[in-house]
């Protein structure tokens, strides 16, 4: 404290309050949360109730299943953008990021109007035999729709900081486009691609607004993690609380994890 | 010298291309014989790079035809394309760019097949040591010197047997007295690797002193093509003159060399005795007649020969004229039988009152002097 009084003799006084204040902001309610899980009797009891165990696992395979979706499709289009400069492309560039700031229920009403039965597309898939809406897909759909621009900027921006010399030197080398890629864009834009992985996930998992109003809250069915904390707060705290737990511990992984990508990068880039 | 050499087919590296972007328009054409350095030199904006990118084949122009170490890698009218990892040309940046995730042994292996045999291990050490890089194997690129970097990204472009190479302003990174001491370096390299060489530079006095043969470019068209002598001797057309014009051509012969130093001492050839200069360390043997250029700004003017100067050459020397030559003046100094010309300014002039008639000592650094390569001699 004493540091934080003399860093700055203009800001000090004022620096440290604020410094104070925020702390306990965002640390009271998470040493309550913990406070509230250490008191229970049972912590691993509350968590092994089907419907809990039910949801752990239908968030864990479909954040999975999104993430490795929003991968495939987001990198090759991040490298697009990454390099394009055409109009419509940049377009497409500031569109990318809406779901980022657009409240997730409005993302959840667009996608009904889009994929619902009365939906845009409804007539087609229902053509097809499909209903997206209240089943684990629509959960997955949420869930890339909400994610997927957190990983296509973080990998835009990696795949940018690759100079083109060096794209263009590996080819000089005798080195093909794609292994070019392999070799050299993939393990300069890593950290990036890393640090927009982690979000994306982070984003994913904890997906609940526009999972609500497109997939709804079917227990075994569409009911993840967070959906199911706001269920179980109806029923029963302790498992509202253990299921919240778990949920800090993840995004803490997530955060553990970022910092060290970012250390990494600190030393093995330039 | 080029160790298990997949034999790359020798060949010339010509061809000629038309490409235009905008109000941009390159309409050239080059031939350069295996072991021969062609300097293509001109102002910025004049095509230079963006020729070696169409050789390369990292851009494509609309018409033309490019062939390679005997292969046709471009030509519009048979409607062949070599993509650039099929051409065989390697490629120097300005900046080098040595790539920042591999050590120094791992730029050299990146275009070397199957990276991890006896024979690519082999290989990256017989470059490690023909280009002085012992002991930096394991080194980051950021933990070497620009000189380090240049020879390493030179050992990375010859490693794959390259059919032809291309640099581009290589001496850039580097400040202009190790631009001076590498340039010799680089010749040798370069004349062992026995390919077409083509190095773009806009300093005319790199382009003579490394050419065998220097095309000058302007505006995307080719003003002249020949030897350094010619390209300098007679420019001809104003335009190229004032592209290259180096002040002083001296004529002179080798007396002797001391390689310690890195100079060799040259003394007037058929003039009154006295004429002795100390150039950079090259090639030719004592007796040998060098062809030695000076910019007449690299020398400066001193009305008393002076003392505790690190500049090795002091010629003194009669004022044979004065001529405005905005931003300053050209003065022409008779020295032992030779006009030196020097570029000075107006101030310096009005306070050492320089007029024809005066004596003054002309200086300039060993460094300064460059010898410029003479296809004819």
């Amino acid at each position: 404290m004493r540091n934080l009084f003399r860093a700055s003799d203009y800001w000090g006084p004022v620096g440290a309050a604020s410094t104070v204040i925020y702390t306990l902001f965002i640390g009271l309610p998470i040493l309550a949360l913990l406070i509230k899980a250490a008191g229970q009797e049972s912590f691993i009891g509350s968590l092994t109730g089907e419907p809990v165990l039910q949801a752990l696992r239908l968030s864990l395979i479909t954040s999975s299943i999104s993430i490795l979706i929003v991968i495939g499709v987001g990198t090759p289009f991040a490298r697009i953008l990454a390099r394009g400069n055409s109009l419509p492309l940049r377009v497409v560039d500031h569109l990318v990021e809406l779901p980022i700031v657009l409240p997730p229920v409005v993302s959840g009403v667009a996608m009904l109007l889009a994929f619902g039965r009365q939906g845009i597309l409804g007539p087609a898939l229902s053509g097809l035999g499909i209903s997206l809406p209240f089943t684990a897909a629509a959960v997955i759909f949420a869930q890339v729709f909400v994610a997927a621009p957190f990983y296509i900027r973080a990998a835009k921006l990696g795949f940018q900081s690759v100079a083109r010399e060096y794209e263009d030197i590996s080819q000089t080398l005798g080195v093909s486009p794609w292994a070019t890629f392999r070799r050299l864009t993939l393990p300069l834009a890593g950290p990036s691609l890393l640090t927009g992985i982690a979000l994306a996930w982070a984003r994913a998992i904890s997906e609940f607004g526009a999972t609500i109003m497109f997939a709804g809250n079917l227990t075994g069915k569409t009911q993840t993690m967070p959906l199911a904390i706001m269920s179980a707060l109806e029923t029963s705290l302790d498992t509202a609380v253990a299921l919240s737990v778990l949920l800090l511990v993840l995004a803490l992984l997530v955060l553990i994890a970022l910092g060290l990508i970012t250390r990494r990068r600190g030393t093995a880039s330039l | 010298m080029m160790p298990q050499a997949a034999a790359s087919p020798a060949g010339p590296a010509r061809g000629w291309v038309s490409y235009r972007v905008g109000e941009f328009c390159l309409e050239t054409e080059w031939e350069v014989l295996p072991g021969q350095i062609m300097a293509l030199f001109g102002p910025s904006g004049a095509g230079k790079t963006t020729l070696l990118r169409a050789i390369a084949g990292l851009l494509r122009p609309q018409d033309g035809h490019i062939e390679v170490g005997g292969r046709v890698v471009f030509d519009r009218a048979q409607n062949i394309w070599e993509p650039p990892h099929q051409r065989r040309v390697g490629f120097l940046t300005q900046q080098y760019h040595l790539f920042p995730h591999l050590t120094v042994a791992g730029n050299i292996a990146y275009g070397l097949p199957r990276r991890n045999s006896r024979e690519t291990r082999a290989r990256v050490q017989e470059l490690v040591a023909s280009f002085h890089l012992e002991g930096l194997e394991s080194r980051r690129p950021n933990e070497i010197s620009a000189g380090q970097q240049q020879r390493a990204a030179l050992a990375r472009a010859l490693a794959p047997d390259p059919a032809a190479l291309l640099l581009d302003e290589p001496f850039t990174s580097l400040d202009t007295e190790l631009r001076r001491a590498l340039r010799r370096e680089l010749r040798d390299s370069l004349a062992r690797a026995n390919i077409p060489v083509i190095m773009v530079s806009h300093d005319i006095e790199e382009a003579v002193s490394i050419g065998d043969l220097v095309q000058v470019i302007s505006d995307g068209k080719p003003q002249i093509t020949g030897n350094p002598l010619q390209v300098l001797g007679q420019p001809g057309q104003g335009r190229v003159a004032r592209l290259v014009g180096v002040e002083n051509l001296l004529k002179l012969r080798v007396a002797s060399r001391h390689t310690r130093d890195g100079t060799m001492v040259c003394v007037g050839d058929g003039l009154p005795a006295g004429l002795q200069l100390e150039v950079p360390l090259g090639d030719p043997e004592p007796g040998d007649a060098v062809t030695v250029g000076i910019r007449a700004s690299d020398i400066i003017l001193a009305d008393a020969e002076p003392k505790g100067s690190s500049a090795r050459n002091r010629l003194s020397g009669i004022v044979s004229g004065v001529e405005l030559r905005p931003p300053g003046y050209e003065v022409t100094l008779s020295c032992h039988g030779a006009d030196l010309k020097c570029h000075i300014t107006g101030t310096s002039l009005n306070e050492m009152g320089i007029r024809p008639g005066m004596n003054l000592w002309a200086v300039f650094k060993a460094s300064s002097c460059f010898l410029v390569q003479d296809d004819l001699s």
